[in-house]
């Protein structure tokens, strides 16, 4: 390797790029909706499950899911940001036209190739609704394309649902089933009460010609593929995103390291056939 | 180029090198060897044995600053990847070899564009071991006690004098521009032929059984006992991984200047032993007990980056042995490993 004779100011890849906030959404009363348009102009080029890497300066940095569909974009993406930590509570102090920064996209997406002409079964628990309604919204944008489409939302109350008025769209949607679970309910509440995984009774399955895409909280994993392998469908064809505290986004600050891999790099999406070979994984 | 440089000119030589590079050597501190920026060649100490940090914490500093910021405006950020030139002098081998390995790590795509110029603004000049530096090195079973590459410049002491490779353009030039060095001649390519095979034979293997299979053995023993036993002990101080050369995982950080006018964002040393490092915003905790984390610090060296770059990323230096205040020795875990197979008759 040559290092000599190569010096001089180069782009630095932890320098974020301006961007501006262009709307805000109040979406529960833990989750805003953030459109963003980078000031350079241009459209940001991702796939579903792909995150950003959301800035503040002064502040501080922190991995966001994109939770637009590519096709619906145009010259803005739109993050929903959950008030957890640092970062992300003065994030939800922001106001329109304030001025972040944001590095990526990051992450290898959704394995959007291995879904043409199939059956999709999409499970969001809790805030995996952000990254996967990306891919939700992409695939009703091509609907033709694919099999049937089948949709299961599982959140804490009904009130914590995210996106309520698309996710009832999609209930009135003939061309996809979608199925919502709560595990809290008032007596008006006229869905699924339970876990997610009650939903499964409700779902026929094509276990041959049949993808799923699993994204929520890690504790949800488990007992989510339990279900699926049970109707059969292949571990090469379950796809799960796996979410950590990213740093860097460019496989250097360990922070997101399973086992040997980077999920910035390698993921965040992994096959249940890959992340079963991971014992970090699960 | 080969070189001799008589051991009273060496100063000389440095007196000539700081005129272009802030030149950063081994001296000593309380009775033990730190690598510092240093002005003054008597300073510096050729013969110790290790230092308590690398020398690559030169070219992967702690509270590393990234960007500057103005708070008036917070769309623009300077990176600062712009440095002075700086030569690493007296580098041991499993030192060299580490920057080798660092290199390799950090400037896969994407690339740590940070580390890279740092690293393109630092020449190494090595200093060969002649015999071991310590007890508890595993440097020689990992054929790390000695470097091939990854200097400008190699010193070797012959007994009454250095003879000296360039293994650089750099190098080549640093030592034409000198009117120290005499250009080496038969004699002085014997007594380092002599010299190397000295060195080779003072050394002694650490591991039981072969070095090569170690990866393999550590695979099998993911769900040993060892590691259970051993995060028993750690207190997840982190102190192995501060003090590791080929350890590189950070925090990224922002801090706003008492002024409130500028802010910097910097990056600091953090590790996979800290208890806290896989923690995310809802709390959860990914790598939760002090063995996950023991186990995982010897897969990423020994499984991780070899199975990635074909060659262990530990180099033997044995700091994170001697740094440890619970006693715990990665050579130790090695050789557990490795006497489980044979009782099971494998290796």
């Amino acid at each position: 390797m040559s290092w000599k004779g190569k010096r001089g100011m180069e782009r630095s890849n932890l320098l974020p790029r301006p961007a501006t906030i262009v709307d805000i959404r109040q979406l529960t009363d833990k989750e805003k909706l953030f459109t963003i348009r980078m000031n350079e102009g241009g459209s940001l080029q991702y796939r579903p499950c792909q995150f950003v890497i959301f800035s503040i300066f002064g502040i501080g940095e922190a991995p966001i899911s994109i939770t637009s569909s590519p096709l619906d974009s145009g010259e803005t993406f739109e993050l929903c940001i959950r008030s957890a930590g640092n970062l992300t509570g003065a994030v939800h102090k922001l106001s329109l036209h304030d001025s972040i920064g944001i590095r990526g996209p990051f992450g290898n997406g959704f394995p959007l190739e291995r879904i043409h002409g199939k059956d999709i079964l999409i499970v969001a628990g809790g805030l995996g609704l952000a990254p996967l309604r990306s891919l939700i919204n992409y695939v009703i944008h091509h609907r033709w394309k694919y099999g049937k489409v089948t949709i299961l939302i599982g959140a804490k109350r009904p009130q914590d649902i995210l996106f309520k008025e698309e996710v009832m769209k999609w209930e009135n949607d003939s061309s996809v089933d979608t199925y919502i679970a709560v595990d809290l309910a008032e007596t008006n509440w006229t869905r699924h009460v339970g876990v997610i995984t009650g939903l499964f009774k409700y779902v026929d399955v094509d276990p041959l010609n049949t993808i799923a895409a699993v994204v929520g909280p890690p504790v949800m994993y488990r007992f989510v593929v339990a279900e699926l392998l049970s109707k059969g469908i292949f571990e090469g064809n379950i796809f799960m995103s796996f979410e950590r505290r990213m740093r860097c986004g460019i496989g250097k600050c360990g922070h997101c390291q399973i086992n040997g891999i980077y999920l910035c790099q390698n993921g965040p999406v992994l096959s249940y056939r890959d992340a079963r070979k991971l014992q970090e994984a699960m | 180029m080969d070189a001799v440089i008589e051991y009273g000119d060496v100063g000389k030589f440095i007196l000539e090198l700081l005129k272009d590079y802030d030149v950063i050597a081994p001296v000593e501190k309380d009775n033990r060897y730190i690598f510092e920026q240093v002005d003054d060649p008597s300073r510096i100490v050729y013969n110790y044995d290790t230092t308590i940090l690398p020398p690559i914490k030169w070219i992967y500093p702690n509270n590393e600053v990234l960007l500057r910021f103005k708070l008036s405006d917070l769309t623009e950020a300077k990176p600062v990847n712009a440095f002075r030139n700086q030569a690493l002098l007296f580098v041991h081998p499993c030192d060299i070899n580490a920057i080798n390995i660092m290199d390799e790590v950090l400037a896969e795509e994407p690339a740590d564009t940070n580390y890279l110029a740092r690293r393109r603004s630092s020449i190494i000049i090595g200093y060969d071991c002649s015999c071991p530096c310590r007890e508890n090195i595993l440097c020689y079973d990992k054929g790390y006690h000695k470097a091939d590459k990854g200097f400008d410049i190699l010193f070797t002491d012959l007994g009454n004098r250095f003879y000296v490779t360039a293994a650089t353009d750099i190098g080549n030039t640093i030592i034409e521009k000198s009117n120290v060095f005499i250009k080496a001649g038969y004699s002085d390519q014997t007594d380092l032929s002599k010299t190397n095979w000295e060195r080779d034979s003072a050394f002694k293997k650490k591991i039981h059984g072969d070095i090569n299979r170690l990866s393999h053995v550590l695979k099998d023993e993911y769900d040993d006992a060892i590691w259970e036993a051993e995060g028993k002990k750690c207190l997840s101080c982190g102190a192995c991984v501060i003090v590791c050369p080929t350890c590189y995982c950070f925090d990224v950080v922002d801090e706003v200047c008492p002024d409130m006018e500028m802010g910097v964002r910097y990056r600091r040393w953090d590790g996979c032993q800290i208890q806290s490092f896989c923690q995310v915003a809802s709390g959860e905790n990914f790598r939760d007990s002090a063995a996950e984390r023991v186990r995982h610090r010897v897969f990423k060296k020994e499984v991780y980056l070899k199975k990635r770059f074909g060659r262990s990323g530990c180099v033997g230096c044995g700091r994170c042995i001697e740094h440890c205040i619970a006693d715990i020795s990665i050579i130790d875990i090695f050789n557990h490993v490795m006497e489980r197979k044979k009782g099971h008759g494998e290796i």
